[in-house]
């Protein structure tokens, strides 16, 4: 199978008035058979990314090798139909004018292969994705999620090396997205194809991915696990996108070793492991989980005084709004099971392994 | 998957299989769009304009100075805006309150006023204007006969040889442009603004002239603009009409300027001072319609109120009644009941005849040939026409090749040429081309698609634009050329709307005059010349029997093609004819 390795990716789209980057100096390495997620806000080029990948667009600056051949230069671009990879768009792109067998035998005919062996693997393909018997229906008498199903059996059944997914799930409710999730991780798993994936959905990139690529403004934020870009976010951008966090100002008390205090309110401090690029009085922003901070309807030793100000019951969740005297209102997570009521009186406690300390004011990389 | 075997085949081919071949098919037809278009239009206007500049001796300015200030043409510019002023403003009167009453009253019978503007919009305006010289031409016309000889009413003959006469046969023809613009704009204003301002204390007719007036205003008007061009641009009704009446006009004063010897100068000179007033035109008409997006921007709300009428209502229908008994039911009743008699006079009725009929098919040894040539031209424009605009708007929304977007412009020109200019340019394109075209089917051919190829390019635009361009990036995907991709995936997915556009092509070609009466020779003459010629020559009655086989066969064409292509036309909403 294929690794990706991208270089120094580059590319700006001219407007009426300016150059937007939609991609700027993105560094990308996918392993074989991997699953790699590119995550980000609306807008962060994510879709110019992967259509940089498929070949449609032509970098103005970077390269992007596959096992060290060289697909995509500024100078020379290796045309999509000669890249042997997979796709699937955003909106399906299937063929309203061909049925599912026509759809998936496509890619199959080009390879011209016969049409007994060619009738075989779409079988297999279509088994799946579980759509055996659906082959003589047209797009328009099928549901949303069978629909995509088309689109992935169209692009797996010419085995590519690499598969590039554009936010697939995005059109499906809730519950075939899950199920549509796990179907492609297995899949994935099975086929040892490497997948490229775009998503602007955190939960969808942290359940499917051995890497994320976390973007922003056309750059890359962060590349790790999804432990690493959920527990360790390289900045303020990255802990924010990675689900709901209080991103709180703060001041570094004191050092020690590694670690240190930093002070979020008067009467509320936490203990941090990481404060090695910080010194004693610097302005920081920290961020807390909100499943990171514990509450208790009773005195607890170290913890803080704070009031119940809302409380939003989410299902396998409870969600409180503490309000600290200082004025500081936190958003903390608890079992669904606590129950505390609007305007009783709790302590806080924040669990501070799980806090990300960044310098005040600033950001993510910007693009240039 | 299992099938190793096989999996060999499947590898992708990561490296170009073969080194870059320079050229391939998609430059090939790209080039040979942009090549024709060139030829077709953009090389005519600049012999065009070169020789409006030819004088005895070099480069003058005499042929400008002769069109500017000879009374012969001014008189002509003077009589064509007045006849496109007046066209325009009937137009306006008849054609609005149509699209209102059927659009937002509770009028009755709307298919017959939807199939008035239709019918009117098709039939061929040289032949509603032979039709009704049999009727009033102010001695011999059967009409005034009846009134002045019979009835002792001469106050009621009515001669058509006059300006009222000429605006009377080109309305008919021209306020389909004002109906069907009217009609859909009114459709796409929401009703919920209408709503709104009642719900705010105006009444109907305040909501109607406050509201409802100022959204369709830019619609009506650019409707209105486009019935001033195409009424200016008619050389059969205003040779047939105004000749006999002195009403000379642009197109008649250029078709004389080609009585031997031709004046080639005063004819170019003439037609750019034509172009520029159907440009003018049209650039307004396109102004207006810009205006018009923010009434489609408006979803699909709820059905509009349909205001009651009362008693009105029979008024309108006794309108749309006679809109359609003069335009439809008059003019072909006329042309039956002269095709079948002996002679035409007040007591035709005595002596039927099919004589007429047997002449122009078996003994005018002109009409055979006409008709194939007709059918053959109309079938092969419109075919060429579509093409090319399928290219030219597939260049332009699906490459990034420069220049595009000059090339949509260039394809667009011909809409700013009336028929006969084109005839005038395309005649000194081709004589100083050592390619001898002039006379033959081919050039004929040039003028018709090079006259059409904005409808061509409109609709393949249109469905263009319809097809996302997904479904083509991900038939590249799999490793599909350029050719498959275009075979397998884009024609398939627009042939609907280019069949829509070819049969806007192929209408209106099988009908042409204006640009064929200059182009044609014996032997490449055409249905519509050879009526016209048969008129001039002044045969009464054998003219209205090949009328009638010319109308026949329009009728046949498009009622063939319909059900040829009619499942993807009904379900398609933008097929309304509207072209200039
Ligand atoms: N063809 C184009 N022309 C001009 N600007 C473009 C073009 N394609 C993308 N852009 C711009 O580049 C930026 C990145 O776009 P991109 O489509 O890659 O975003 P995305 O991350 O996929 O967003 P989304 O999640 O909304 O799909 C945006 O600012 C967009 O407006
Ligand atoms: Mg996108």
């Amino acid at each position: 199978m294929a690794g990706i390795s991208i270089r120094g990716l580059s590319k700006s789209f001219s407007s009426r008035d300016s150059d937007v980057a939609a991609v700027a100096d993105v560094d990308i390495e996918v392993k074989d058979n991997s699953f790699v997620t590119l995550l980000g806000p609306s807008g962060c080029g994510k879709t110019t990314t992967l259509r940089l990948i498929a070949g449609y667009i032509t970098p103005d600056r970077g390269t992007i090798e596959i096992d060290g051949r060289p697909l995509s230069s500024p100078g020379s671009v290796v045309p999509p139909e000669r890249r042997g990879m997979g796709m699937v768009f955003q909106n399906y792109a299937i063929w309203p004018h061909k049925n599912v067998f026509e759809n998936v035998v496509f890619g199959l005919k080009i390879r011209k292969l016969p049409s007994a062996s060619a009738r075989r693997k779409v079988e297999e393909a279509l088994a799946l994705v579980n759509l055996s018997g659906l082959e003589t229906r047209y797009p328009s008498e099928l549901s949303g999620g069978q629909q995509q199903r088309v689109a992935l059996a169209r692009s797996l059944v010419v085995e590519p090396d690499i598969l590039l997914l554009d936010e697939p799930l995005s059109n499906l409710d809730a519950k075939l997205r899950e199920r549509m999730r796990l179907e492609l991780k297995e899949l994935q798993l099975r086929t040892g194809i490497t997948f490229v994936y775009v998503t602007h959905d955190q939960a969808e990139a942290l359940a499917l991915s051995d890497q994320i690529a976390v973007m922003n403004l056309g750059r890359v934020q962060q590349y790790g696990t999804p432990f690493e870009v959920y527990a360790h976010p390289a900045n303020r951008m990255v802990a924010d996108f990675m689900g709901l966090v209080n991103l709180v100002p703060g001041k570094v008390r004191e050092r020690s070793g590694a670690g240190g205090v930093v002070e979020i309110a008067p009467e509320l401090t936490v203990k941090v492991d990481a404060l090695d690029a910080f010194a004693p009085g610097e302005t920081v922003e920290v961020a807390i989980r909100p499943e990171s901070i514990r509450l208790a309807a009773s005195p607890v030793p170290g913890g803080t005084w704070a009031t119940i100000s809302n409380h939003v019951f989410l299902g396998n969740i409870s969600e409180y709004f503490a309000t600290l005297a200082s004025g500081l209102t936190l958003r903390v997570q608890t079992h669904p099971l606590q129950q505390l009521k609007v305007g009783e009186a709790c302590t806080i406690e924040v669990d501070a392994t799980h806090c990300s300390v960044f310098r005040a004011g600033a950001g993510e990389a910007k693009a240039a | 998957m299992s099938t190793d075997v096989m999996s060999t085949t499947l590898r992708p081919r990561l490296a170009p299989r073969r080194p870059r071949t320079w050229l391939r098919l998609e430059h090939v037809v790209m080039g040979g769009a942009i090549i024709s278009l060139i030829v077709l239009v953009v090389l005519p206007l600049a012999f065009l304009l070169i020789g409006s500049f030819k004088g005895a001796d070099g480069v003058t300015l005499d042929a400008y100075s002769e069109v500017l200030t000879g009374r012969l043409y001014v008189n002509a510019l003077k009589n064509s805006l007045l006849l496109g002023a007046y066209s325009g403003l009937f137009s306006l009167l008849i054609g609005l309150p149509l699209a209102w009453a059927v659009a937002r009253t509770d009028v009755p019978a709307k298919p017959l006023f939807q199939i008035t503007a239709t019918l009117s919009y098709l039939s061929p305006p040289f032949l509603t204007a032979i039709a009704l010289t049999y009727l009033f031409s102010p001695n011999a016309g059967l009409s005034n006969v009846l009134m002045r000889d019979v009835l002792g009413m001469p106050w009621l003959t009515f001669n058509i040889f006059t300006m009222p006469g000429l605006v009377l046969v080109t309305v008919m023809h021209t306020f389909p442009f004002v109906y069907l613009l009217a009609s859909s704009a009114l459709q796409s204003v929401d009703a919920s603004y209408e709503e709104a301002a009642q719900i705010l204390g105006a009444s109907k007719l305040r909501t109607a002239f406050l509201i409802t007036a100022p959204l369709v205003a830019p619609a009506v008007l650019s409707g209105t603009l486009l019935a001033f061009v195409n009424a200016i641009a008619l050389f059969g009704s205003q040779a047939i009409i105004g000749l006999p009446g002195r009403i000379v006009t642009l197109p008649t004063r250029i078709y004389a300027l080609f009585d031997y010897p031709p004046e080639y100068a005063l004819a170019s000179a003439l037609s750019l001072v034509f172009i520029l007033i159907t440009v003018a035109a049209l650039y307004l008409q396109n102004a207006f319609l810009k205006r018009r997006s923010y009434v489609t921007l408006a979803g699909k709300g709820s059905r509009p109120q349909m205001m009651q009428l009362g008693v009105f209502r029979w008024v309108l229908l006794a309108c749309v009644t006679i809109v359609f008994f003069v335009s439809i039911v008059l003019p072909y009743a006329t042309l039956i009941a002269v095709s079948f008699s002996k002679s035409w006079g007040l007591e035709f009725w005595k002596n039927i005849t099919l004589a007429n009929y047997k002449f122009v098919l078996f003994e005018y040894n002109v009409t055979q040939r006409a008709i194939l040539n007709s059918l053959v031209l109309a079938f092969v424009a419109a075919t060429l026409a579509v093409l090319m605009g399928a290219v030219i708007g597939w260049i332009d929304l699906r490459t990034k090749l420069p220049g595009r977007k000059l090339l949509d412009y260039a394809s667009l020109i011909p809409l700013g040429l009336p028929g006969i200019v084109m005839a005038v340019a395309l005649i000194q394109f081709w004589l100083a081309m050592p390619l001898a075209l002039y006379g033959t089917l081919t050039i004929l051919l040039l003028a018709y698609v090079g006259r059409y190829i904005p409808l061509g390019v409109r609709a393949a635009n249109a469905s263009l634009r319809q097809v996302d361009h997904s479904l083509e990036e991900s038939a590249q995907i799999l490793g599909a050329s350029w050719t498959t991709t275009m075979r397998e995936i884009t024609l398939p997915l627009i042939r609907p709307g280019l069949f829509a556009g070819w049969l806007l092509v192929f209408v209106p070609v099988i009908q042409e005059l204006s640009a064929s009466i200059l182009l044609f020779s014996s032997q490449s003459i055409t249905l519509a010349v050879a009526v016209y010629n048969l008129y001039e020559t002044g045969y009464i009655e054998p003219v209205a029997a090949l009328a009638m086989i010319n109308m026949l066969i329009i009728g046949a064409a498009i009622w063939l093609a319909y059900r040829l292509g009619g499942r993807s036309l009904t379900s398609r909403n933008d097929a309304a004819p509207v072209h200039t």
